[in-house]
């Protein structure tokens, strides 16, 4: 049997050794997949169809007071206003609560089934098992959940305005909701490195994602270094306001310094986990 | 068997604590190339965590181990290019079919050419005899089928060692049978350590055995060895005739420990238990002959079952408590 087919051996970078067959092995876990169909059918229903309702339904532009109309400076400028805070603000909670949810078993439960220590029988190094999770997930869930609502919304937003939308502060929304999104699978990436149920995972994610605007209302400080004010970030900035560093760019920052310290301190669990 | 001396497994007090249950406590093993090595002990007595470390998927707490003379610790990906694993329940991506499981497992070491992994897959697939069911959906098979699709994932790579964690434990006979045969195709090929509480199969297939209990290495050493007891040396003895004052005459021989004689169809079968085999060996049947009233049929040494061995040991090490 032994070298009756020869075959040409991986020479791959030692230091990510089985990378790039993980990270196969997790896109096709999404792609032409039932859950692919799913998710590429209900998140654009979910978060453009809420919008699309603001947008377009006159009944719901009626129940605008002639005060907030005059404010926003037309009826158009107000449904506007009203889309992209429905878009951003409900959209941002309902993608952290969705990644969170489409993750919480990634690692988990390929710990309990014994899948990843098959997977770590093979010459693979921890690092490389958690970074293609966190690569191959993030690529699904931006392109799914985040591509093509983005592209939904900034259309339905040109035909209302009857013209383009200004491009730049609507990439800048859609891009701190990328980062947004970012952190929620990060995080719970890291939480399955360290937990071994389910619960936890799930319980600390939600926590920070529904519970995070009321502690951080208590001590306006933790609005800094976390993504909880970034919802609302992302709509002001979309309607083109300029904000204040506390409420933009350092929360931004923060969230964003968080993604790779967390990833950092999943690939140290799991180098360090037993299997 | 032709297996050289060259060890591809050999461990040095190697020892696993979790908190404070000592798992494993000084386990030496040395397992030669081209052989099928048989680790044998009672549930929980640490086959599988000794697997695990093999494997580099734990840390010993102490003591050494080396695969192909690398380090088991500091080369663990090294080690794993040359290993194929089956653990005691066979994992697969379960939304793959049984080929592209055998694809996905052989790009960890291979890149191509395509058709060249499609040859080797369908090779592994016919090695197991599972040619017919290469496109089935995993879920579809029975639990045999899964475990022989499980050798076919850990030998596409061809390793130099396989590591099979109970690989016929859960089967029935049918499907250990099948199992048994696989691996004594794969022996010319490749080196087999592995663990099972099952004695017969060892006893069918294995070159040498350790039995561990209890974190320990009990017992160890070529399967013929262990067979022929532990200690203890008996040759059996078959006499037709009128055997008058053999046992007093044997009590009397310096290297006779003891004899006990029993009556089967107008034979004696006696039991001399010896403590110097080389004499035993010489001497016995002569001394036994010089009787001329008598006619020995069958004299041979006592082959013990593995069965017994195993119990003898384990109940030897007060049952590990």
């Amino acid at each position: 049997m032994a070298d009756s087919i020869q075959l040409n051996h991986v020479k791959e970078w030692s230091v990510l050794r089985g990378f790039t067959n993980l990270l196969h092995k997790e896109s096709r876990a999404w792609w032409g997949t039932r859950r692919w169909w799913i998710n590429a059918i209900l998140w654009p229903i979910l978060l453009c169809g809420l919008m699309a309702n603001m947008l377009f339904v006159p009944a719901i532009a009626n129940l605008a007071s002639e005060a907030e109309i005059s404010q926003a400076g037309s009826l158009t400028a107000y449904v506007i206003q009203m889309g992209l805070s429905v878009f951003f603000e409900f959209g941002m909670i309902a993608l952290g609560i969705g990644a969170i949810i489409l993750l919480q078993d990634s690692i988990i439960g390929e710990k309990q089934s014994g899948t990843a220590e098959w997977l770590l029988s093979k010459p693979v190094v921890p690092r490389a098992y958690v970074l293609a999770k966190f690569v191959g997930n993030t690529l699904a869930v931006l392109s799914l959940l985040l591509g093509g609502p983005i592209i939904i919304a900034y259309s339905m937003l040109s035909i209302r305005l009857g013209e383009l939308f200004p491009a730049r502060p609507f990439l800048l929304a859609a891009g701190i909701m990328t980062v947004h999104t970012l952190f929620y699978l990060a995080l719970t990436l890291m939480l399955g490195t360290i937990f071994s149920t389910r619960g936890p995972v799930l319980g600390i994610g939600l926590a920070s994602i529904l519970g995070g605007n009321l502690l951080g209302g208590l001590f306006k400080p933790l609005f800094y270094v976390t993504p909880w004010i970034l919802p609302k970030t992302a709509s002001l900035s979309a309607s083109g306001l300029s904000l204040p560093p506390e409420m933009g760019i350092i929360p931004l920052t923060t969230t964003f310094i968080w993604i790779p310290i967390f990833i950092l301190l999943a690939i140290i669990k799991f180098e360090n986990i037993e299997l | 068997m032709s297996f050289n001396d060259t060890l591809v497994i050999e461990t040095k007090g190697l020892e696993k604590s979790f908190g404070n249950v000592k798992v494993l406590q000084g386990v030496d093993l040395s397992v030669k190339q081209n052989s099928i090595f048989g680790f044998l002990g009672p549930n929980g007595a640490g086959k599988t965590t000794t697997m695990k470390i093999l494997l580099g998927l734990i840390r010993p707490t102490g003591g050494s181990g080396s695969i192909f003379g690398r380090d088991i610790v500091q080369e663990s990906v090294a080690i794993r290019e040359r290993i194929g694993y089956l653990p005691q329940q066979p994992r697969f991506i379960e939304y793959m079919s049984a080929r592209e499981n055998l694809e996905f497992t052989a790009a960890f070491f291979y890149t191509g050419p395509k058709s060249k992994i499609r040859m080797r897959c369908d090779e592994m697939l016919e090695l197991v005899g599972l040619t017919d069911k290469a496109e089935r959906p995993i879920r579809t098979f029975s639990g045999g089928e899964k475990q022989r699709l499980g050798i076919a994932l850990a030998q596409v790579n061809y390793p130099d060692l396989l590591i099979l964690d109970e690989p016929a434990s859960a089967l029935d006979p049918l499907g250990r049978q099948e199992v048994l045969e696989i691996m004594q195709r794969l022996r010319k090929h490749t080196s087999i350590f592995y663990s099972t509480h099952i004695l017969d199969d060892v006893q069918r297939v294995s070159d040498s055995v350790a039995i561990l209990n209890h974190g320990k290495v009990v017992a160890s050493g070529p399967i013929e060895l262990i067979l022929n007891g532990q200690g203890s040396i008996i040759y059996c003895m078959t006499i037709k005739g009128e055997p008058e004052g053999l046992g007093e005459k044997l009590a009397n021989l310096s290297w006779v420990t003891q004899t006990s004689v029993s009556q089967h169809n107008g034979s004696s079968l006696w039991q001399i238990s010896v403590n110097d085999e080389v004499e035993a060996e010489t001497n016995l049947l002569r001394y036994v002959l010089a009787d001329e009233m008598i006619t020995v049929t069958e004299f041979n040494r006592k082959k013990y079952e593995l069965e017994e061995v195993f119990m003898e040991v384990i109940k030897g090490d007060g049952n590990g408590r």
